[in-house]
């Protein structure tokens, strides 16, 4: 009872005495508490407390679980060491390359010490403390259980449990904790590294998603100006931009210097800025960045709107076919892995660039041939003067009528230019004759789809068309040539076309007749379907209104007319 | 808001570093796993939040871990995020038979991903 009282009366002394400010710093070196905690547990069982040092000789650490022996005697002992136990000293000894120290000069208590380092600095000391073997209630302990606030008897019995340690003990002890640290310091840091690495690893992703993304959108067909806007709202979104902006060298025939974003920059600026870019890129051929635009030599005056700018060129080979550009980051300033996610989206959309561009050679090349070929047939023909370009103009708008998809009615345009095509082989006495045609003459010219496919057929491009021109000529109701097909087994292409054909025929003036007028051709075209035309066909070519072709066609001729009228006015002048 | 527990399956190790590196930095608890089965056994027990589970897994199919929680009433309401390979598409009726709200096809962008999660928690995504 007796005792009972005086125990709490100490301990309540003690939690007094611990008002004190007790170390609950976090550790000054770079191993985290919770790493110190793990350790800690590991050796607590075996009687020992493990404690940390800043290298001036402070608590950076001591074991918050250890029993009451260390909590109120040897921790606050290390914590307020007394001068002549020499603590301070000893810390101020330790250096990088030190081994394991034991120190017993503290009473009751021995200390295994080693230096804790990290990039070949001392930042710290772990020590691990036990009870010493010159632990027994004598002067030296109760002075310092005075000084600390301490019942001997109290300390006595709470020492009693805890096992002895040796010098030798404790080193080994302590080597064991420096294996283990060294083991987990490594731990920590490939766990760093496998961060860093997942890191930039996201980064990659981030790019390669992106670059997906793009390259699905880089449609040879899409029109650049629309791929650009997408590349740029996608980069603007990845990287975190203010504005992103795109620039090309001759803009005139491609398309306008253009910014997207909530960056807004007079359009006489965006001009300039696209223009000084494109000159600084074109030299440098290599990223730029500017993290403090007002600073810039060259970009100075762009200070006013934004303070950084991001720019990679363009370039296939050596030559600079103009830049995408980036302004303001939300968060932080451009890096290099901005600059190197912007270089790819540059690598991509200048490969992108210059597939377009080849293409629209290409294509212009051909069809521009394409149209020399016609022309080469119609001329051939006086009467049947620019046909071709008509029958093609009103199948495109026939096949749009029934909602085919684009690439089909580009494909249906080019098989109405070329129908007539095999019209080549056949003589011009028969395609100019006035008259009847005799049995002969006639058989001749029934064999121009035939002449047609096989003109086409050695052009790899054009291969897709043929059954448009082999089938212009046959009937629905099988009465047709050259094949005689009949309905459905009428490929569409040719369906299209002979309908076309037809009503241009009736529509336009002929060697034995005049044009019939718009009604008459469309009521023979009413009165044939299902016999000569595909009944579909005819209800969206009447539904549609014979009118609406009608007036494509008078847009057609006007143009042309305007063509041969200002081709006729520069004559003169040429000679 | 209490801590959110996601976890995340695929048998390609650097999917699971990158995704849960993303998750961890914005705040959520992650439990990893490395196939099918594990990921089922994982969520049987830890009741995650939300599932982001790769298609193509050896032991138990993505698909096939998404039916089995939506079979078992204590997990039938873990939400999931599916990752596909580019160009793989589900049948819809595989996904009613499945907590599966959103695919991603890879390689996805992660911070896509992020948001897809925060949106699918939030609930915008049923």
């Amino acid at each position: 009872m007796q005792i009972e009282n005086r125990k709490s009366k100490i301990e309540n002394k003690m939690s007094m005495s611990l008002q004190n400010p007790v170390a609950e710093k976090v550790v000054a070196a770079v191993i985290p508490a919770a790493v110190l905690d793990n350790l800690a547990a590991r050796f607590r069982p075996g009687g020992l407390c493990l404690l940390m040092l800043n290298c001036d000789g402070s608590l950076a650490y001591s074991d918050s679980a250890a029993g009451l022996f260390f909590q109120r005697f040897a921790i606050p002992m290390i914590q307020y060491p007394d001068p002549s136990a020499g603590l301070a000293e000893r810390v101020a000894a330790m250096n990088p390359q030190s081994a394991v120290e034991v120190w017993s000069a503290m009473p009751g208590v021995v200390l295994a010490a080693f230096p804790y380092v990290e990039k070949r600095q001392l930042c710290g000391v772990m020590l691990l403390a036990a009870k010493g073997n010159s632990f027994r209630l004598g002067e030296e302990v109760l002075r310092v259980c005075s000084r600390l606030g301490l019942d001997g008897i109290w300390l006595n019995q709470q020492a009693e449990e805890l096992p002895v340690y040796g010098d030798e003990a404790i080193q080994r002890q302590a080597r064991l904790l420096l294996g283990m640290i060294r083991d987990q310091v490594r731990l920590a840091g490939l766990e760093c590294e496998l961060d860093s690495l997942s890191g930039q690893l996201a980064n990659t992703y981030e790019e390669l998603s992106l670059i997906y993304q793009l390259s699905s959108g880089m449609k040879i067909n899409r029109r650049a100006v629309d791929f650009f806007k997408q590349a740029c709202l996608d980069v603007m979104d990845v990287m975190g931009v203010r504005g992103m902006g795109v620039a090309l060298q001759n803009a005139s025939d491609q398309i306008e210097p253009v910014m997207y974003g909530s960056m807004s920059l007079p359009p006489g600026k965006v001009h300039r800025l696209a223009d000084e870019l494109l000159t600084v890129l074109t030299g440098r051929k290599s990223p730029l960045l500017v993290n403090n635009l007002p600073a810039d030599k060259t970009f100075a005056w762009l200070g006013d709107y934004a303070k950084q700018l991001i720019a990679v060129p363009l370039q296939r080979q050596d030559q600079v076919l103009g830049c995408l550009f980036g302004i303001d980051k939300h968060v932080g300033e451009f890096d290099s892995v901005d600059s190197k996610l912007l270089n790819s989206i540059g690598n991509e959309s200048a490969i992108y660039l210059e597939n377009v561009k080849l293409f629209e050679d290409v294509h212009g090349l051909m069809m521009g041939l394409l149209h020399s070929l016609t022309s080469a047939v119609d001329a051939k023909d006086a009467y049947t003067c620019g046909h071709s370009e008509r029958v093609a103009l009103l199948s495109r708008h026939l096949a749009r009528e029934i909602k085919l998809c684009e690439h089909d009615i580009e494909r249906i345009y080019m098989a109405g230019l070329l129908h007539d095509v095999g019209k080549i082989g056949v003589p011009e006495a028969v395609l100019q004759k006035t008259g009847k045609l005799t049995p002969e003459e006639f058989e001749q010219m029934k064999k121009h789809p035939e002449i047609g496919a096989r003109i086409l057929s050695d052009i790899r491009q054009v291969k897709d068309i043929i059954p448009g021109v082999m089938h212009h000529h046959e009937r629905y109701d099988g009465k047709g040539y050259p094949s005689g097909l009949a309905g459905e087994n009428i490929p569409l292409m040719g369906r299209i076309i002979c309908l076309a054909d037809c009503f241009d025929a009736m529509t336009s003036n002929r060697t034995y007749r005049k044009a019939l007028p718009l009604e008459v051709a469309l009521t023979e075209i009413r009165r044939c379907s299902g016999t000569q035309f595909d009944p579909r066909l005819a209800e969206a070519f009447l539904g549609a209104g014979g009118e609406q072709f009608r007036e494509l066609l008078r847009d057609y001729e006007q143009q042309t007319r305007r063509l041969s009228d200002l081709q006729q006015s520069l004559r003169p002048a040429a000679a | 808001m209490t801590e959110k527990t996601i976890l995340v399956a695929d048998d390609e190790s650097h999917i699971l570093h990158v995704v849960s590196l993303k998750l961890r930095n914005a705040g959520f608890r992650v439990l990893t796993a490395r196939d099918g089965q594990e990921a089922l056994e994982m969520a049987q027990q830890a009741h995650p939040d939300l599932l982001i589970t790769d298609y193509h897994m050896p032991q138990l199919s993505g698909l096939e871990l998404c039916q089995r929680l939506k079979q078992d009433t204590q997990t039938s309401n873990i939400p999931a995020i599916m990752l596909t390979a580019r160009g793989y598409h589900l049948e819809p009726h595989d996904t009613e038979q499945s907590g599966i709200l959103r695919m991603l096809s890879k390689p996805f962008s992660p911070r896509h991903l992020l948001s897809t999660v925060n949106e699918v928690l939030e609930g915008k995504a049923a």
